[in-house]
């Protein structure tokens, strides 16, 4: 069809309205694609390495020993696959290796490069720690004084989230890694190493009157389940996360571009009137000249999502790789194709553009023919209630022209409204983000938890602890009709290393009416102080009820905190027992020690990983002002291009162009305010709930109060955008020839 | 090809007023004749060019063009007698701005199972050489004279001009005059052409006047003056 043609130059002398729509709509297109294909590609690894390397289904660590052959016992009475593996934690210059030693049955080692470990002064590192310090197959490493030869680079399916303690939120490869190496070096180690068993299970389910089974043999320090167990559990957190993300982020976006395609064709209906009436009185069909303006929405559709498919599966190998490093996942495939993404991606975007502008332009070919070729019905003169209020018809000339055009494009004020608070929530989340992370470390490792070192002991201590010492006990209890655990701490109400703060008010004295609860524990439960919740022993059937007394600002972890001899004569300890010790100074390692908790690590890794999150800050902000960019330039260009003929007459009687911006493009800025102002609450509120969503699955909450400095920074950026957005227009408006007017009378 | 209209009545609802465009209106027009339609403004003419060229609907009477009746059609059969049988030209062209001269006139070629060749239809109407032109280059007489070529090219069986020397000077408009009396002659294209310039008349095969919705007159002339003779109002 010829009117073909008419279609491309209209594309291309409105080529920054189209390629701005293409733009969000290849924006939305990427990042739903790039997302979506690397968390398949990520998804597919991990299931890979799961099954394949057999991921542990659960662990424990006995106070005591078990011989092989009760561990026989136990595989043949439960169906079980049972293996002891010994590690050990050795200092490499600042860092912790963990070194195991190598297994046969569960949790089996990936080697990606090199070769296994075979003698007594060789090890295989995990690839991500060699690479964060300089490590290379060949190299020799200094581990607690003895010189060892790295043979190659490994991966073991119970380390995929790479961290040290399982309270640990960040994994840091600078700090901390993991290694294997022969049985003759984990013999040399053997006074000062640790044992777990591992188990697997078909079914990955602990069988039942396991636990009970081997209670009966030992005392068990700690049991994990594979479930519970972060540094398995964490990447399906992530994966899925991602996947709501992955979803949410990019229909806003395109939200957006299928709403400014609307305004676009409405426009380009209402310029056409008349064409489209000559058309139809030719005798050209209604569909034929759907067809026709349909294909404006074929070219935005095909070019932004066809672009957006290469963008994000190109994009998707580099992003794969990043969460299979930061994941310690090995690259068992390159590159997992998912047809349903590229379906979707193509699908969705092309069907929504299409229906839009069909129901955009099915109204205006509903018309008759007459009623095209005539000028439109004049409006002009005629007010909506909006305009009647009193409040609109004072002021002077340019403040009532600018209200009227205000409220005379609702949609479009919409709009603006709409798309402003999409890249202001962005850009908060941002900020809020990047501050969680140094409130958080400030509130939960400075303000609360005031202690160096946390000394965890093999088996209950019951003499006095040293002094600067204060003992505390820790188990892990179940909550009765809910399905969710909680890591207790039975500590003393005076202790001078836990302050339980909530908004700077000290709880510490609360535990005598009942448990204080960690932020995240009471969103997982559901519940707040003064609700009364009911404990169970997970290796008995003992039960307790408890108020909670309050909620501490602790962000990290689901914790439950209770007076110790409390808690301990729940768990059925001695009421003096205790299973570990805070304390300010660094404790020695002594054959009695289970693990040491340096806090300081915790904080280094935090802030070690705090330039990752500062360039996620910043890529956030660039996305949310590019988006706020295309917007509203799209919107304010439009704007121009529907006011040339009021542009041109204010021209003819001698306004300059200031003045007319003034009177036509700064129109929106109170929209633009208003939107801002509301999307601030919007914002911590929305991140608060998506924290709260994800806390059983994360662990910890961020805090997500918006403080006045980004509320002030957000105000300058947004501001900033709306003004380059204005000035770009600016130039569209200064194009604007004084014959316009002329014209459109003659029209 | 002939048309008749019989009785033809139509009443727009303005407002609150209710305005009779047309009261009872009957006319013959023969088969490949010019006939002009004078009248002043609110007389009525052009609507009577629109319910007679399908784009608009008359409310009571009759309308039989080629011996098929207008009465009842529905939207797409409209389309298809348009489409058939009708070419429009305009007061203000009504070109489309995005392209060239010849594709204005492929416009109306796509539209024709039968069409007239591109390059003698552009020169006919003096436009070959002007047509990878687009219409903000050309004058108001060559926009017109594109506007007839793209109704002609469709080789419709009438030609429907409402007020089509409206917009030009006299020269000018002569020249568009001549143009239609040349497809008249050349094609036998029935030629209805609406004006309130009354000169026009004169070189019409046959002239009605219409005042307030009536046809009041309607005459046959029987020496037709030349397009260049006729007096300009």
């Amino acid at each position: 069809m010829i009117l073909k043609k008419s279609m491309i130059r209209t594309l291309k002398e409105k080529k920054f309205q189209y390629a701005g729509v293409s733009l969000l709509l290849l924006l939305a297109v990427t990042l739903y694609v790039s997302l979506s294909m690397a968390v398949t590609t990520l998804e597919e690894r991990n299931a890979r390495f799961t099954e394949d390397y057999k991921q542990e289904t659960f662990h424990f660590v006995p106070s005591e020993p078990v011989d092989s052959s009760k561990l026989q016992e136990w595989e043949e009475e439960f169906d079980v696959t049972l293996e002891a593996r010994s590690y050990y934690d050795a200092d490499v210059d600042d860092s912790v290796l963990r070194v195991f030693s190598q297994t046969e049955e569960i949790n089996l080692p990936y080697l990606s490069e090199g070769s296994n470990p075979t003698d007594g002064s060789e090890i295989a590192v995990s690839s991500v720690f060699a690479e964060k310090n300089d490590l290379h197959i060949g190299d020799e490493v200094e581990i607690s004084g003895e010189r060892m030869e790295v043979t190659g680079f490994v991966y073991l399916p119970d380390y995929i989230y790479m961290i040290e303690q399982l309270t640990d939120l960040i994994s840091d490869a600078e700090k901390f890694g993991i290694a294997i190496a022969s049985e003759s070096v984990m013999d040399q180690w053997s006074s000062r190493s640790q044992t777990e068993i591992t188990g697997w299970t078909s079914d990955g389910e602990v069988p039942d009157g396991f636990m009970e089974a081997v209670r009966a043999e030992t005392t068990i320090l700690q049991f994990v389940e594979a479930g519970d167990n972060p540094r398995i559990q964490f990447v399906d957190t992530e994966i899925e996360g991602a996947k709501s993300m992955n979803n949410t982020l990019p229909l806003f976006i395109l939200a957006l571009a299928a709403a400014m395609v609307l305004l676009l064709m409405r426009r380009r209906i209402e310029m056409q009137r008349k064409e489209i009436g000559t058309l139809l009185a030719l005798g050209y069909r209604r569909n034929e000249l759907l067809r026709h303006y349909l294909g404006y929405a074929w070219v935005i559709g095909l070019s932004g999502t066809v672009l957006g498919l290469a963008a994000g599966a190109g994009l998707s190998v580099p992003l794969s790789n990043l969460y299979a490093n930061y994941f310690n996942l090995p690259a068992l495939s390159m590159f997992d194709f998912n047809p349903m993404v590229l379906v979707i991606g193509l699908i969705i975007p092309l069907v929504l553009m299409l229906s839009l502008t069909a129901w955009g332009i099915h109204r205006a070919l509903k018309v008759e023919p007459l009623t095209l070729l005539r000028p439109k019905e004049v409006t002009v003169g005629r007010k909506s209630w909006l305009e009647r209020l009193p409040l609109l018809n004072k002021g002077s000339f340019i403040q009532r022209f600018r209200l009227r055009l205000l409220v005379r494009n609702k949609a479009r004020s919409l709009y603006i409204f709409l798309g402003v608070m999409f890249s202001t929530v962005l850009l908060l989340f941002g900020f809020i983000t990047f501050n969680s992370m140094d409130q958080l470390v400030e509130t939960t490792y400075e303000d609360i938890m005031t202690y160096d070192y946390a000394v965890y002991y093999q088996s209950l201590q019951t003499e006095e602890p040293a002094d600067g010492s204060d003992p505390f006990t820790v188990g892990e209890v179940n909550v009765k009709g809910q399905d969710a655990k909680l890591t207790g701490y039975g500590i003393e109400t005076g202790t001078p290393y836990i302050h339980l703060l909530s908004d700077e008010e000290k709880l510490n004295s609360e535990l005598k009416e009942g448990a204080v609860l960690s932020t995240p524990a009471a969103a997982v439960l559901g519940v707040g102080a003064g609700e009364d919740i009911t404990l169970t022993n997970s290796l008995n059937d003992e039960e307790m009820t408890v108020q909670v007394a309050g909620v501490a600002d602790v962000y990290i972890g689901s914790q439950i905190y209770l007076p110790r001899e409390v808690f301990n004569e729940f768990l059925g300890y001695p009421g003096d027992a205790y299973s570990a010790v805070w304390q300010a100074e660094k404790p020695e390692r002594g054959a009695d020690v289970y693990q040491i908790e340096d806090k300081q690590k915790v904080i280094d890794s935090f802030e070690a990983t705090s330039g990752a999150t500062r360039s996620s800050v910043i890529g956030m902000a660039v996305f949310a002002v590019v988006i706020s960019v295309i917007v509203l330039t799209l919107l304010t260009n439009l704007i121009v291009e529907e006011n040339s003929p009021s542009i041109s007459l204010f021209k003819v009687m001698g306004y300059h162009n200031s003045e007319v911006s003034k009177l036509v493009l700064s129109v929106y800025t109170p929209v633009v305010m208003l939107s801002y102002l509301i999307s601030i609450p919007l914002a911590g509120l929305t991140l608060g709930q998506l924290m709260n969503s994800l806390v059983e699955q994360t662990g910890f909450i961020l805090p997500t109060d918006v403080s006045l400095w980004m509320a002030a920074t957000g105000f300058v950026v947004i501001m900033l955008t709306y003004a380059l957005s204005i000035a770009l227009s600016k130039r569209k408006l200064k194009q604007v020839s004084l014959q316009e007017a002329l014209k459109k009378q003659q029209d | 090809m002939a048309i008749f209209a019989e009785k033809v009545t139509k009443t727009y609802q303005s407002g609150e007023v209710t305005v009779k465009a047309l009261r009872e209106a009957s006319l013959t027009v023969p088969d490949k004749k010019i006939v002009t339609i004078l009248g002043p403004s609110g007389s009525g003419k052009s609507t009577l060019l629109n319910v007679i060229g399908g784009i608009d609907r008359y409310d009571e009477g009759q309308i039989v063009v080629d011996g098929r009746t207008l009465d009842g059609l529905k939207d797409k059969q409209l389309t298809e007698y348009r489409r058939k049988n009708i070419g429009f030209i305009f007061q203000q062209y009504n070109l489309i701005p995005t392209l060239t001269v010849e594709e204005n006139v492929e416009v109306g070629r796509e539209l024709s199972s039968n069409p007239l060749p591109m390059e003698d239809t552009l020169k006919k109407v003096g436009m070959l050489d002007k047509k990878a032109k687009f219409p903000f280059q050309l004058s108001g007489g060559e926009q017109q004279r594109v506007a007839i070529a793209r109704a002609l090219i469709k080789n419709p069986n009438i030609l429907l001009c409402d007020e089509p020397t409206g917009a030009l000077d006299e020269d000018t408009g002569k020249n568009i005059l001549k143009l239609l009396k040349y497809v008249n002659e050349t094609y036998g294209t029935t030629v209805l052409i609406i004006t309130h310039n009354q000169g026009i008349g004169e070189m019409a095969h046959q002239v009605i006047r219409m005042s307030s919705g009536e046809i009041v007159e309607t005459f046959e002339n029987e020496t037709l003056v030349d397009p260049e003779q006729v007096t300009w109002s």
